[in-house]
């Protein structure tokens, strides 16, 4: 396929260097949070909503053939014409063969991304048939040869002026950039194609099966008018909008407008049902008569998906695109780069699904995995963990690249070989730093340290420092702890190690640090090579299972996560090591939650006032995989010496994510400029952190921006206050 | 005038439908943009259609709903004696004419106060053309006929929706598709106005 030799990075440079797109998207990313909460101030409860809905989706999807059925039963007795269409070209000759049969020339079409999906229209106007796509946006971009940019606001990427231009080319003359105007002037244009139009094509936002209905939520009356007039009707509607029953459609109704919009409804909300009556003119005479209505169920793809145990949670997806408007890359580049039809997370899974795995492989990097669209989908789905499934899908067909490989087997997964590169890498970046931040690089690297410096790699790691720091194990300690540094700790900040020890060592507990402990595997898993994760989480599990420890503990939330829920999962399958795996896991918990709690048995969580003001930034894995927020800030607000301080946008991600912050610099970076323009606008001259990961990225990123502000873990906080 | 339920009064419990709604339904659907007339009888709704009329400088009408209700066909009677106005209230004529129109005018069934929209029966031709073709969309609503949530709706709508044509409208047709900015007229009805007779107060006159 094409697209597979596709340059993502220059698409993604042309992208970033969109004034009109990136000021949009930037606009847009503010105002949409907004709207959407103020849509639901009336909805009691959100969640329980978003928990019908999704268990709706679960049994629709367990029972698809049997639902299917009944829909096509009810939508023949209703006097429609119903047929399933395994593919996009199934789908085209049967329409074709409508076209014929009833003598259609004319028609018209309302947005729907399955027949997007499949190229419907370019397939029909090559066959001759004169086809209008009538919503606002979406002719915006046919008539500019675009691609749409956004699921719901197609043209989102287009400025006043760009669309006049388009618009004075289309229809011959000079149209000024006056918005209203223009609306007005494409309304006229196409009110006549809806009403010499001979068929009209609509997509569906559900089709009921006990009656056979199929619904439609638009704002510009494009679909109702579409089924309105014409004497032939066409429904394409995918497997994943099947519901059972009417009263299942309140649902969707409840969450779509306000998730897509943030209206409480659309303009219109459309139900047709079976073969309506039209009057039109037959040889010069009005006659009352149904017209013809053809419902056609598109698989292409979607039906393999709901047999998959993992994969079937696409059909939650009701196509609101609320995902795109929080997601941090998105917001930056658009949704062009996504290559296909559908933008951001989960349009690479419908990319992968629908598609081809070719092009997800492109733009599979492209999600890191912050999963600030879990939070926001009406339908919880698991965007970043789809992801990651089909990665390392396609990683078990194909393997890795050879050089990732390589570094995987020989490097990762051997903690000998790995920390011993990490030691040399201390040596060797010496002339390059200055205080514990590289600044300068090696030419070749330039564009990673332009906007961030990069931290130096300790020169004494943790573990070395432990010997010394068991020694203040109290004796007769309560428990024990066995401390799990992860690599960024252990190597990058083990003053932050040492200060999280001190501070449970103060609380009472016997602190370990099991020697054979290496990467968490995360990086790993991220690329999709679950069998060399498999190989590193053992290790792992053996060197703690000997400590015999009460609790495990991390100071990384994405080492904590991994342990907790990714070991789980890895060996779910593997009757050996399950049962092993979970007892493990039981004992991890995250650092500041923990001393939380007992910081707040002890009467030591009192709010003071200090006067060095601190704010706090959120992990992506800290706050949404783990659901820590409440904790840190506790004790932060407790911190004397320290006033605590929100800062706008407190839990978007920072832009390092993994090897994401490395490898997509030009993206990293205008997410952490955010960050840091905020930490400024809170006023704070403290930003605390969980997680060593974002103290990397937003650390290197002051460093180079704001050098008056500092960033320190909770940890580093809490030590200070030590006796 | 061919209907997806002859009679949905019939169908409405008080456990669902309420008048206590109405202020909830007046927020959302004047959020929505949509224009709202409340009125104490037939009489001044027709006050208020004929006020609209000589506003909107309408010459051309399309009207339905007169078969179902006495009092909208007393008004369309009023309406086609006017000087200079046309009204189309014969389905035929209507297919011809409903392009031109400049008001259309039809019944609501019933509000939903937590959306602000009006449930419309479009089963007709005539009834869907008269909606959407013109500038403006004039619908006659009872105030008192009102649900609180879009469930409640559809616990109204599942038992008489076997087939045919239905829905909701909330406000004028709009798009933001132009550097979404909020524009309003684009496909169908430009101004969407809701006449709200209060019917408790003889407005059954
Ligand atoms: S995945 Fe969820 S948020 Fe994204 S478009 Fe689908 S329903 Fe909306
Ligand atoms: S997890 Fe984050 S980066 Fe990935 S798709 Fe969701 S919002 Fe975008």
């Amino acid at each position: 396929m094409a697209e597979n030799n596709r340059n993502i990075r220059k698409e993604i440079d042309t992208k970033l260097n969109d004034p009109v797109l990136r000021g949009a998207l930037a606009r847009f990313a503010e105002q949409y949070p907004v709207a959407r909460l103020k849509a639901y101030e009336n909805v009691e409860d959100v969640d329980g909503l978003r928990n019908s809905f999704k268990a709706m989706k679960v049994d629709v999807v367990e029972h698809l053939e049997e639902i299917a059925d009944k829909f096509e039963a009810s939508v023949k007795a209703r006097g429609a014409h119903f047929y399933r269409a395994k593919d996009g070209a199934a789908l085209k000759e049967y329409l074709n063969k409508v076209c014929k049969e009833n003598n259609v020339k004319r028609i018209i079409k309302s947005k729907s991304m399955a027949t997007e999906e499949i190229h419907l229209n370019e397939y029909l106007k090559e066959e001759g048939y004169h086809v209008m796509e009538t919503d606002m946006g979406e002719w915006i971009i046919s008539i500019a040869g675009h691609k749409p940019s956004h699921m719901v606001m197609p043209a989102i990427h287009l400025s006043k002026e760009q669309c006049a231009e388009y618009f004075s080319k289309e229809l011959g003359r000079k149209i000024e950039p006056v918005i209203y105007d223009m609306i007005q002037t494409a309304r006229k244009n196409l009110r006549s194609e809806f009403i010499e139009a001979d068929m009209g094509i609509t997509g569906a936002n559900f089709g009921i099966a006990e009656n056979g209905a199929i619904g439609l939520v638009t704002n510009e009356g494009n679909a109702r008018l579409a089924t309105t007039m014409p004497r032939v009707h066409v429904v394409v509607i995918g497997y994943e909008k099947l519901i059972r029953n009417t009263q299942d459609a309140a649902k969707i109704l409840r969450l779509l407008p306000r998730n897509g919009t943030g209206q409480r409804m659309t303009s219109y909300m459309t139900m047709v049902d079976g073969a309506t009556p039209i009057i039109h003119k037959k040889d010069g005479q009005w006659v009352e008569e149904d017209r013809v209505c053809h419902v056609i169920l598109l698989d292409n793809g979607r039906l393999e998906a709901a047999k998959d145990p993992v994969l079937k949670e696409v059909y939650h997806c009701v196509r609101c695109a609320s995902c795109l408007n929080v997601c941090p890359v998105y917001t930056l580049v658009g949704g062009h780069v996504y290559g296909h039809i559908y933008a951001g997370g989960v349009g690479a899974i419908l990319t992968a699904l629908l598609h081809s795995m070719g092009d997800f492989e492109k733009i599979n990097e492209l999600c890191i995995g912050c999963r600030k669209c879990v939070e926001i989908c009406p339908g919880k789905m698991a965007i970043p963990d789809l992801i990651d499934e089909l990665r390392a899908r396609n990683v078990k067909q194909k393997g890795l690249p050879f050089m990732v490989s390589a570094v995987f087997e020989n490097v990762l997964s051997s903690r000998k070989v790995f920390h011993t590169l990490l030691r040399a890498a201390s040596l060797a970046q010496k002339p390059f730093t200055s205080g514990k931040m590289i600044r300068h690089l090696p030419l070749f690297f330039a564009g990673l340290s332009k906007d961030r410096s990069l931290p130096a790699v300790a020169e004494t790691p943790l573990r070395d420092r432990m010997a010394n720091l068991v020694k203040k194990n109290k004796p007769n300690a309560k428990k024990r702890i066995a401390f799990f540094s992860g690599c960024n700790t252990d190597f990058v900040f083990p003053d932050t190690g040492e200060n999280a020890i001190k501070v449970l060592q103060d609380l009472g507990y016997e602190v370990v640090f099991p020697e054979d402990q290496s990467c968490c595997g995360k990086p790993i898993i991220g690329m999709g090579d679950r069998e060399t994760a498999k190989n590193v989480a053992i290790r792992n599990i053996e060197a703690f299972e000997e400590a015999k420890p009460d609790y495990i503990i991390s100071t990384c939330p994405t080492c904590t996560e991994t342990w907790h829920k990714t070991y789980v999962e890895l060996f779910a399958d593997d009757p050996k090591w399950k049962d092993r795996v979970e007892k493990i896991a039981h004992k991890v918990r995250e650092f500041t939650s923990f001393v939380a709690a007992d910081y707040e048995k002890l009467g030591r969580l009192n709010p003071t006032k200090g006067n060095e003001k601190v704010t706090y930034h959120d992990s992506c894995h800290m706050r949404r995989g783990l659901g820590v927020h409440e904790q840190p800030r506790k004790l932060l607000e407790a911190a004397p010496g320290y006033e605590f301080v929100e800062m706008h946008n407190c839990d978007k991600c920072c832009g390092m994510a993994g090897a994401f912050g490395v490898k997509y610099v030009e993206l990293s970076m205008p997410i952490l400029k955010d960050k840091i323009k905020n930490i400024q606008e809170s006023g704070a001259t403290t930003v605390a952190v969980a997680c060593p990961a974002c103290m990397m990225q937003i650390g290197g990123g002051l460093d180079k921006q704001a050098q008056g502000i500092k960033v320190k873990h909770v940890a580093d906080i809490l030590a200070e206050n030590l006796k | 005038m061919k209907k997806v339920c002859t009679n949905w009064a019939a169908t409405f419990t008080s456990d669902l439908v309420s008048a206590k709604y109405w202020n909830e339904f007046k927020q959302n659907a004047t959020n929505a943009a949509a224009e709202i007339h409340e009125v104490n009888s037939w009489a001044e709704a027709q006050a208020k259609v004929l006020e609209l009329i000589a506003e909107q400088k309408a010459t051309k009408i399309c009207g339905v709903g007169h078969e179902e209700n006495a009092e909208v066909a007393k008004i369309y009677e009023t309406i086609s004696g006017l000087e200079g106005v046309t009204l189309h209230t014969d389905k035929f004529e209507i297919a011809e004419h409903a392009e031109q129109s400049h008001v259309g005018i039809s019944c609501a069934e019933f509000h939903i106060a937590e959306t602000g929209s009006v449930c419309v029966d479009t089963k007709s031709f005539e009834a869907r053309v008269t909606s959407m073709l013109p500038e403006m969309h004039i619908v006659f609503l009872n105030k008192n006929h009102g649900v609180n949530t879009v469930e409640d709706a559809f616990k109204i709508i599942s038992p008489v929706f076997t087939s045919g044509h239905m829905g909701f409208i909330t406000g004028p047709s709009r798009t933001a598709d132009i550097e979404r900015v909020l524009t309003i007229g684009v496909h169908g009805p430009g101004r969407f106005v809701i006449i709200a007779i209060d019917e408790t107060n003889g407005g059954a006159a």
